[in-house]
């Protein structure tokens, strides 16, 4: 097994003290593998963020390690923190957080012009990163014009700009439509598995959990089993992510049998060459 | 990042042009002020430096012409004519005093001129005559446009009424008003004979000014003698010690208010992009380019309110005295680095307080929306 890219043992946050001391976040260890897709889920409240925060360099936790590609990040200063978070963690937020002055091309290179390297690279990278998330068309829009699914392209290919061996990517699908939502999930699912890229990705949406690698249950700021729940799910056919087949809104009818699929990228494959897939169960 | 901070700013034209429209504001004060200073300064030694002897000579101790008092023998006048190199001598009387031009009260200078010293007199007439007879005064032609005293009308000094028989021009200031009289009529009003206040003296070709204004000094007893210049230096000093406390206050005032202005635009700007600013530090920007974008974010501010208040100096300034031509404004190149050297100052200091805010920003709000 290859070594983890990140690594973190016994990591605390604690808020306040004495009688007011709160446990956001309650001796936490885990490790992340090249080309894993981990998710972190758990009520609301339950320390998800707060984890997600300290894992990104963002927060100092109260106690424990955190290592990123071996670097123990809880140990460096607060003024080396940027150059951590710059180079080795990608970042997708809820809202998107583009940068509304800046076009689609201009929030993507952002993150490059704090890296050295040679003039043309990131522009380079760039291109390949507009050409495969789809946003050839949109590349000198400004984020305000763009749909919700197109600003999270963006911020995924912002991520990705810097070639990061780790994606934190939090809710990235809370204000998406259920099949951009899917779309989405689909996007960092391949960066996981064809890029070798580590994600971690802090969710409510039960569909993504048959694409994770590991699911993790954070309940009262420390990871618990998981509660079980009663729901009905499909299958895709395609690239097996559970779907609730009542709410699926893309379909297809395949020699009098139903198939639902988690988004028109799946669809798509599926009508090219069908018998690849039908021997999967729906 | 300096792109992100360039285009932020750029992006909401409306809140950046009405935040340089008030920085505009309070260096457009700054300007005015040093402009009326500066008007006033000038206007102040208008009569000496138009009329231009080449030397002045007056009682001994005294230096200038503002403000000041100065008695000289009629015989030293008579024996500085008679001086080598010495081309012509024209006596004046002189007096500051409280006149009465209808309803109006002013201070003014009178300037008590003899028969044959058309010399001394008005430079420029915009109406009316030269002085023939006793009892007769010559007034600037903006004192009549704001008493409603013109040719033909009496005007007061101390107790005697004179008649308006010309307007001169350039004559007028609100600090420093000259007034031509018959040397007579002020000999009276002053109860002297035998003496004048200054004589102008003009030299011969070829004669050197300052050695001969050094020979006066030494060789008639209770005068001092100055070359024209130096004289001038005197007075246009005296005339900005007299003002300067009050333009440093109002300058050091508006000042103040303009870097309150850019600091609170400076902080509206950073608490507008408190969430973009706390995007880019989780992306790994550091607080020192973050600094540097707010600083320069300031600086374009300030430098656009500084440059509508430089084009307002340069283009609308020169048109008041039309409106209001009490007024004399002079806005000096000199001004106009100095106002450029407080803007600088002005956009450091207003952007510190909100730059310390950026660097305390916490870039795990970036989650929280």
């Amino acid at each position: 097994m290859s070594s983890p890219i990140l690594s973190a043992q016994h990591i605390s946050k604690y808020y306040g003290s004495g009688h007011t001391k709160v446990r956001a976040v309650d001796d936490v260890s885990l490790d992340i593998q090249p080309g894993e897709l981990v998710l972190i889920m758990g009520p609301s409240g339950s320390g998800k963020t707060t984890l997600l925060s300290m894992l990104g360099g963002l927060l100092k936790p109260s106690q424990g390690a955190i290592e990123i590609e071996g670097i123990d990040i809880a140990q460096l200063k607060e003024a080396e923190l940027p150059n951590i978070r710059a180079l080795k963690i990608g970042f997708i937020f809820q809202t998107f957080n583009l940068l509304d002055a800046l076009t689609v091309e201009e929030n993507i290179l952002f993150p490059s012009q704090l890296r050295i390297e040679k003039a043309g690279q990131a522009r380079q990278r760039a291109d390949e990163l507009i050409q495969q998330l789809k946003l050839e068309r949109r590349r000198f829009s400004l984020p305000q014009t763009l749909s919700g699914g197109e600003k999270q392209r963006v911020a995924i290919a912002r991520a990705l700009i810097n070639e990061p061996k780790l994606i934190l990517a939090d809710e990235p699908t809370g204000n998406l439509d259920s099949q951009t939502g899917q779309e989405v999930m689909m996007i960092l699912h391949d960066i996981a598995r064809d890029h070798g890229y580590a994600v971690i990705m802090v969710t409510h949406d039960p569909r993504v959990e048959d694409i994770a690698d590991r699911i993790m249950w954070l309940e009262d700021g420390a990871l618990r089993d998981r509660k079980s729940e009663t729901h009905k799910w499909v299958h895709d056919p395609v690239c097996g992510m559970r779907i609730d087949e009542w709410k699926a809104n893309i379909k297809y009818e395949y020699k009098d049998e139903r198939y639902v699929f988690c988004s028109e990228r799946c669809k798509q494959r599926f009508e090219k060459n069908p018998m690849e897939y039908v021997s999967i169960k729906k | 990042m300096f792109q992100w901070a360039w285009k932020s700013l750029f992006k909401q034209p409306g809140n950046l042009t009405g935040s340089a429209l008030g920085i505009a504001f309070a260096f457009i004060l700054v300007i005015f002020f040093d402009a009326v200073w500066q008007g006033e300064s000038e206007q102040v030694v208008a009569y000496p430096e138009n009329i231009k002897p080449d030397i002045w000579v007056m009682q001994s101790g005294v230096g200038n012409m503002h403000m000041a008092m100065s008695f000289v023998w009629d015989w030293k006048a008579d024996k500085i004519a008679s001086m080598p190199g010495v081309k012509q001598v024209t006596p004046i009387l002189y007096l500051n005093n409280v006149i009465t031009a209808g309803d109006t009260k002013m201070f003014a200078f009178i300037v008590g001129l003899l028969p044959d010293a058309q010399r001394a007199g008005p430079w420029s007439m915009s109406a009316g005559r030269q002085l023939e007879n006793s009892g007769e005064v010559i007034i600037p032609d903006v004192l009549s446009g704001l008493t409603g005293v013109g040719i033909g009308d009496q005007l007061r000094i101390t107790d005697r009424d004179f008649t308006v028989v010309g307007l001169s021009s350039g004559t007028y200031s609100s600090a420093n008003t000259v007034l031509f009289v018959p040397f007579k009529d002020l000999e009276d009003i002053l109860s002297s004979t035998g003496t004048y206040s200054y004589l102008l003296v003009d030299v011969d070709e070829g004669i050197d000014a300052k050695a001969l204004a050094a020979q006066i000094r030494n060789e008639v007893e209770k005068v001092n003698a100055l070359p024209h210049d130096e004289f001038i230096k005197n007075d246009f000093s005296l005339a900005r010690q007299m003002g300067v406390e009050i333009i440093v206050m109002m300058t050091a005032i508006c000042s103040v208010l303009a870097a309150l202005i850019v600091a609170f635009t400076s902080y509206s700007l950073v608490m507008r992009k408190r969430q973009e600013i706390a995007i880019i530090k989780a992306l790994g920007v550091t607080n020192r380019l973050i600094f540097y974008s707010v600083m320069l974010q300031t600086g374009l501010v300030t430098l656009y309110g500084f440059i509508i208040s430089v084009v307002f100096a340069l283009f609308i300034i020169p048109y008041i005295p039309l409106l209001v031509p009490q007024l004399t404004l002079i806005v000096s190149l000199e001004s106009l680095l100095q106002l450029g050297m407080i803007a600088f100052i002005v956009a450091i200091s207003g952007a510190l307080l909100p730059t310390h805010m950026v660097l305390r920003l916490d870039p795990a709000t970036a989650f929280h929306v």
